[in-house]
């Protein structure tokens, strides 16, 4: 859109204690004299009908295309504030004004002109966006794995209306879940275990006709994103490549190791077994020892064994608790004489399963707690007993189960898991990891992909081929820059964040649902897949509208390159979170389209800016800073520029605002969709514009990151510490720039981070390059 | 079955505890403690007792038959009901404390016990007079313990007992007696009968 | 008339289940009940020929359904008295026979064996009455307003520790037939009683803290350290007297005094007595013959004095 075309018109609300706060006719008069917006109205109440009418109107009429909203927060009354064909530009007068600061006082008016001041010219340097997808999108969803979990997605998938391919690389469905004599309760009043419904879930999965099974197979190679997936799959001897629209991988778990359990006795008897295989024993008639099929009279589980240790597996698996309680009951009920034990550090049974213990204890199990010392040949158990305050020793048990924990199947669970698998996290959030090999590729529709090398081939659980084994062991082989793993969180689980982003894994369009992602049983699995089926189905219509996903979800911007200008520094290419730019032939950088998830942390890498949004560039926010007014420092009041990332920083200020806490009028904040996108040009240009403080404030970095494009905020502490050089060469205090990690929770502690930068920066004193 | 009081030195020997659940008085809610230990924690006198309630009622589970039913719990508690009124799973501890203090006495465990050599002087009292009389059933137990003893601690009480004489609160002449003493006797037999027969049939008291 | 054919000026019947400490050590507990009882408008008739309810060591003593049959007999006799409600003062028969009642209402098997005992002296019981604690009718039944009302001669400047005990409120005063009338941790209707009489009502947060109860009484070596809390409490507070619902926290608190005197070094001196004497006082009945003051073995100053100007 060309600045003629441009038709900005302000509407200023005096609602909400806007018009108490400031004179709304002076900010008129800002609109009207300093920058001749030419439509400039007041109402009481704007988000109300009569209000929308107003802005209606003008639109109608033609007299406005661009509607300057002076009112409320941006993240509120959106659909209030949304206008066919004229996107709003928003100015936030009430919670972080009229809400934030005393009615009627000099630098509260001055705030709020400010931010009028910010909003026109940010009008100005918006052109519209359009939705502009292009080629074909497939809208099938590939779901890795046929166990409960992938059965449950394949079916909530089918039956919302899209097709599945479901592939499967043993020769049956069901996957463990299938094997289990009983699971669980998950109806009330969750006393008894209940019978194995998952035979029932194959039934319904094999009679769908949307669901294309395929067993024996594996994927050998992906490429492409959300929309424009290439997965090639080895079927049957044979390969194929599928055009899939989003990815759901549910490959599930295998029990941990019991070989290496030979201090709790484990490979020392035959009656020592693990929960996994007693599943196989238990039925309606009593229980019998595996040695000399005599009853099994007394049975002692062993919970934790191998978890929560740091010489096996350093977690908690969370249903091995259930799964003992399960089996202890069928074992009772088989046979009501038995003695069954279960021997517990700590006991979980959360939720409805205190139900199933209840049902136990009354059943006669003995629950002890206790830590196991030692377990010999003939089945003696000592254990220091916490609730007799002794060591105890019981001879003779006729049996001991090992209650062991769940791996994830992140890799191919033929293979250990690789180093690049467990490392995955450090590479993705930080932000000096080095550049994964490159894997270059000509196009994104997967024909000329150079193949992976093939090592050993890879087999099943039941020894047949299926295919070329992949690279460290990767489920499907993503032919990404940042490598062929899907991320791992920690502990070898493939998650994001749990709080944040559940089912989302660092890589657009790809999710993962039930034990990979955190261990969980056969209910919880179900809901998890229907979870990630919708995240899914989401990714895919998203994709074929030219939209993004989570978190800004609709959003029709994309990154634009200059490549005019582009020095093919690379840095873009590194540092964006989900690999959505590549390289081609020539270096220069390209976009994957689908996968960007419209961060701008590339525009914030850029060095020559190059790279910009429709409606969020780099001249947009230097011309918000340039609008800015910065008193001389006779007027002694400072000025202080905050970017405020919109997922944490900016709801928080909002929400100090909801709830009247009072800050310092003296600064200004500029919402900015990540601080990864935050330009280091836009603090140099504030400090010479006179700007005496400024402040980055985003999501939490680290190990346990909350940033919601993974690495945005670490990459601009990263790019922070090299201003601490610039600003000495400028003789000017490192102290002036600073970030703060603020959570969307950390409202109640704004007034203070806010005051007292504001107090270092009185005692340092005025930036010396005011009024130059 | 075999003898659920014989002597295991298998500890978890179910036996104890399932007898345990069927013969004493709120035994059967003893499955269901969870071992949180606010019963111990509210005890008035857990801390000079052998074993607190909490860790009691895990020594059953345990078949520490010997233990249990020697220990001074059954005698040192107060009947304070605290630990009853505040168990998140409603175990009568109070009540299982005494039942497994009755059972100890029964079982000829506690002979010298003062609270079974008291609970024997006020019986006798009850099937004679129908009545409590403070003075003989005091007195009574005082030299249960022998003459010497009994006189030693009649004089260390002289005093109280003095006092009460003052006052008009010890009844100086004979014992009152209830008028339906020999139906009252008839009536208490009967049920001692009752509950040998049940005991007898392993079905549960009360 | 009423709907059970009772004349409707007529005052609501109990049945009175004195208990065996009332013929001796707690003689002023029954005389002061027998006195405040009917000045309160209700009417009192002992039960006929009633015997001991086992108190503590009944079950030990011998066994458990016997035990429970002692209170079975004094059931069916107060049945046959015209009146749906046994009251009592005592806390130890309060539990028992209460305990006893609600058992027998809720166990068929048990109400057929304790009907089985009591058929061989021609009797039963068909489970038809209530057992209820003193307080709890006249803090459910009287009511704190008719209390003061009644009261003439205001107990000014006598400063009261509520002693509640153990037994008196758990575990029953919580629950539903047991009157639901206070709780078992901070209980309020002593200190509302001494209110109601024109007393003050210091702040004694041990107020259930145990007395010891009757291992106080057969083995008091074992608990004196726990009486001494309650006087510790009491004298802190400022306390001119201890009020108590209980014979045995009565005679407790009361008589061991010189022993923990004697153990510990203190010197306590602190009168201990029940609230229902407090009631006589209050209501300027007869400070012998209905408050039973001259009973207590430490004597109160200032409730004498309160006494002498009555």
């Amino acid at each position: 859109m060309s600045s003629q075309s441009m038709k900005p018109g302000v509407y200023l609300c005096k609602g909400c204690g806007i018009g108490d706060a400031v004179s709304v006719d002076t900010l008129e008069q800002i609109a009207s004299s300093e920058y001749k917006v030419a439509v400039c109205r007041q109402h009481d109440f704007l988000c109300g009908d009569e209000g929308r009418a107003l802005i209606d109107a003008d639109l109608a009429e033609g007299s406005v295309n661009q509607p300057i909203i002076a009112a409320c927060s941006p993240r509120v009354m959106t659909d209030r504030f949304t206008f066919d064909g004229a996107p709003a530009i928003r100015a936030n007068l009430r919670e972080q004004v009229a809400w934030s600061q005393p009615a009627g006082e000099e630098d509260t008016q001055m705030l709020a002109g400010d931010y009028l001041r910010m909003a026109i010219v940010q009008a100005a340097q918006t052109s519209p966006t359009v939705a502009a997808p292009e080629g074909e999108y497939s809208r099938t969803l590939l779901i890795l794995g046929g166990g409960s979990t992938g059965l449950s997605a394949a079916l909530e998938a089918a039956r919302t209306g899209y097709e599945v391919i479901l592939v499967e690389r043993e020769d049956h469905l069901g996957g463990w879940a299938g094997k289990w004599s009983k699971t669980m309760p998950h109806l009330p009043p969750y006393r008894d275990p209940q019978p194995n419904t998952v035979k029932e879930l194959i039934a319904a999965a094999e009679a769908e006709p949307a669901i294309t099974i395929l067993t024996n197979a594996v994927v050998t190679k992906t490429v492409g994103g959300p929309g424009k997936f290439g997965v090639t799959l080895s079927h049957g001897g044979e390969l194929r490549t599928e055009q899939i629209g989003a990815i759901v991988v549910a490959t599930g778990w295998r029990p941990y190791d019991a070989n290496k359990l030979g201090h709790l006795g484990y490979g020392q008897s035959t009656d020592v077994v693990t929960g996994i295989e007693l599943e196989t024993m238990l039925g309606d008639s009593p229980l019998q020892r595996r040695s000399d099929h005599k009853p099994a009279k007394t049975v002692m589980f062993v919970q934790c064994a191998g978890s929560r240790d740091p010489d096996h597996l350093p977690y908690c698996s969370s249903v091995c608790c259930g799964v003992s309680i399960k089996q202890a009951l069928q074992i009772t009920q088989a046979d009501p004489g038995a003695s069954v034990y279960i021997l517990f550090e700590e006991l979980r049974t959360p939720g409805t399963a205190e139900e199933f213990y209840r049902q136990a204890q009354e059943a006669g199990v003995i629950f002890i707690k206790g830590k196991v010392k030692s377990v010999s040949a003939d089945l003696g158990l000592t254990y220091d007993d916490a609730l007799l305050g002794e060591e105890v020793t019981l001879q003779g048990l006729d049996l001991v189960v090992l209650a062991t924990g769940m791996v994830p199947n992140s890799t191919n669970p033929e293979i250990e898991p690789a180093e690049t698998g467990a490392g995955q996290l450090l590479d993705d959030i930080n932000p000096n990891a080095p550049l994964p090999l490159a894997i270059r590729i000509v196009d994104n529709s997967g024909g000329d992909a150079r193949p992976a090398p093939v090592e050993i081939s890879a087999t099943n659980g039941t020894g047949a081929e299926v295919g070329p084994a992949l690279p460290g062991g990767s489920l499907l082989n993503l032919q990404y820059v940042q490598g062929p793993h899907i991320p791992i969180l920690a502990d070898g689980f493939s998650d994001s964040h749990y709080i944040c982003f559940p089912y989302e894994t660092r890589r657009t369009g790809i999710y993962t649902c039930g034990p990979v992602r955190r261990p969980m049983d056969i209910s919880e699995s179900s809901e998890d897949a229907a979870g990630a089926v919708l995240k899914a189905i989401q990714a895919m219509e998203n994709a074929a509208r030219g939209a993004a996903v989570h978190p800004r979800v609709g959003d029709l911007s994309f990154p634009k390159i200059a490549l005019n200008s582009c020095t093919k520094c690379r840095r873009c290419t590194i540092e964006c979170p989900f690999g959505a730019i590549e390289e081609d032939e020539n270096s220069f950088p390209i976009l994957i389209e689908s996968r960007c998830r419209r961060c701008g942390t590339c525009m914030g890498a850029c060095p020559v800016r190059v790279i910009s949004f429709d409606n969020y560039s780099p001249n947009m926010v230097i011309a918000m800073i340039d609008a800015i007014e910065v008193p001389d420092e006779f007027a002694e009041k400072p000025r202080i520029l905050i970017f405020a990332c919109e997922n944490d920083a900016y709801p928080a200020l909002d929400m100090a605002g909801l709830n009247r806490y009072q800050y310092s009028a003296f600064v200004r904040v500029i919402p900015v969709r990540c601080l990864g996108s935050v330009n280091l040009l836009w603090v140099s240009t504030a400090l010479e514009k006179g700007f005496d403080g400024i402040m980055l404030m985003g999501c939490k970095t680290g190990d346990d990151y909350q940033c919601h494009y993974i690495k945005g905020s670490s990459l601009a502490r990263e790019r922070l510490s090299k201003v601490g050089e610039t600003l000495k060469s400028m003789m000017l205090e490192e102290e002036r720039v600073t970030m703060e990690e603020i959570s969307i929770a950390d409202s109640g502690s704004i007034p203070k981070v806010i005051n007292s930068f504001v107090e270092t920066i009185e005692r340092i004193g005025f930036n010396p390059f005011k009024g130059f | 079955m075999a003898n659920p009081l014989s002597d295991s030195s298998q500890k978890y020997d179910l036996g104890f505890a399932r007898w345990v659940y069927q013969n004493v008085k709120g035994g059967d809610k003893l499955s269901m403690c969870m071992q949180c230990g606010a019963c111990s924690g509210s005890c008035p006198i857990g801390t000079d007792m052998d074993h607190g309630p909490r860790k009691l009622i895990m020594m059953v589970r345990a078949g520490m038959k010997e233990a249990v039913l020697t220990s001074n719990t059954l005698w040192n508690c107060t009947h304070c009901y605290r630990c009853t009124v505040r168990c998140p799973r409603g175990v009568p501890v109070t009540h299982i404390i005494q039942g497994l203090g009755a059972m100890a006495a029964d079982l000829g465990y506690a002979r010298e016990e003062d609270t079974v050599r008291f609970a024997r002087s006020f019986w006798w009292s009850v099937t004679h007079f129908g009545r409590t009389d403070e003075r003989l059933v005091t007195a009574k137990y005082y030299f249960s313990f022998g003459f010497k003893e009994g006189a030693r601690r009649g004089l260390d009480n002289l005093k109280i007992a003095l006092g009460m004489i003052k006052k008009g609160r010890m009844h100086l002449g004979l014992p009152h007696k209830v008028a339906g003493q020999k139906d009252l006797r008839a009536i208490l037999a009967k049920a001692a009968e009752i509950e040998a027969r049940e005991m007898k049939e392993g079905s549960s008291h009360d | 008339m009423t709907e059970d054919g009772k004349d409707k000026g007529a005052k609501k019947k109990f049945v009175y289940y004195p208990g065996c400490s009332s013929q001796g050590s707690s003689k002023h507990l029954d005389e002061s009940l027998r006195a405040i009882v009917p000045a309160l408008g209700l009417e009192m008739e002992e039960i006929d020929d009633w015997n001991c309810c086992g108190a503590s060591v009944g079950n030990i003593g011998g066994g458990a359904l016997p035990a429970t049959a002692l209170s079975g007999r004094n059931l069916a006799k107060a049945e046959k008295q015209q009146a749906t409600d046994v009251i009592t003062g005592c806390a130890a028969c309060y539990l028992n026979t209460h305990g006893a009642n609600e058992k027998i209402k809720a166990d068929i098997a048990l109400r057929g064996k304790i009907n089985e005992s009591l058929a061989v002296a021609d009797m039963s019981y068909e489970a038809n009455l209530q057992v209820r604690h003193a307080c709890e009718v006249l803090v459910n039944e009287v009511g704190m307003e008719k209390i003061k009302e009644r009261v003439t001669h205001p107990l000014n400047g006598l400063k009261v520790a509520g002693y509640v005990g153990c037994q008196t409120v758990r575990p029953f005063a919580n629950t539903d037939s047991g009157g639901n009338y206070d709780t078992f941790d901070d209980p309020e209707f002593l200190d509302q009683f001494a209110e109601a009489c024109g007393a003050e009502a210091v702040d004694f947060d041990v107020k259930t803290s145990c007395c010891g109860g009757s291992v106080s009484v057969i083995s008091p070596e074992k608990t004196l350290h726990l009486i001494k809390k309650i006087l510790q409490a009491a004298q802190d507070s400022g306390a001119d007297v201890i009020s108590t619902p209980c014979p045995l926290c009565q005679t407790n608190v009361e008589m061991y005094q010189p022993a923990i005197n004697k153990k510990f070094g203190t010197n306590f001196n602190i009168p201990v007595v029940f609230y229902s004497q407090l009631m006589a006082k209050a209501f300027g009945l007869d400070g012998k013959k209905d408050a039973g003051l001259h009973r207590n073995t430490i004597r109160s100053k200032k409730l004498d004095i309160l006494v002498r100007n009555s």
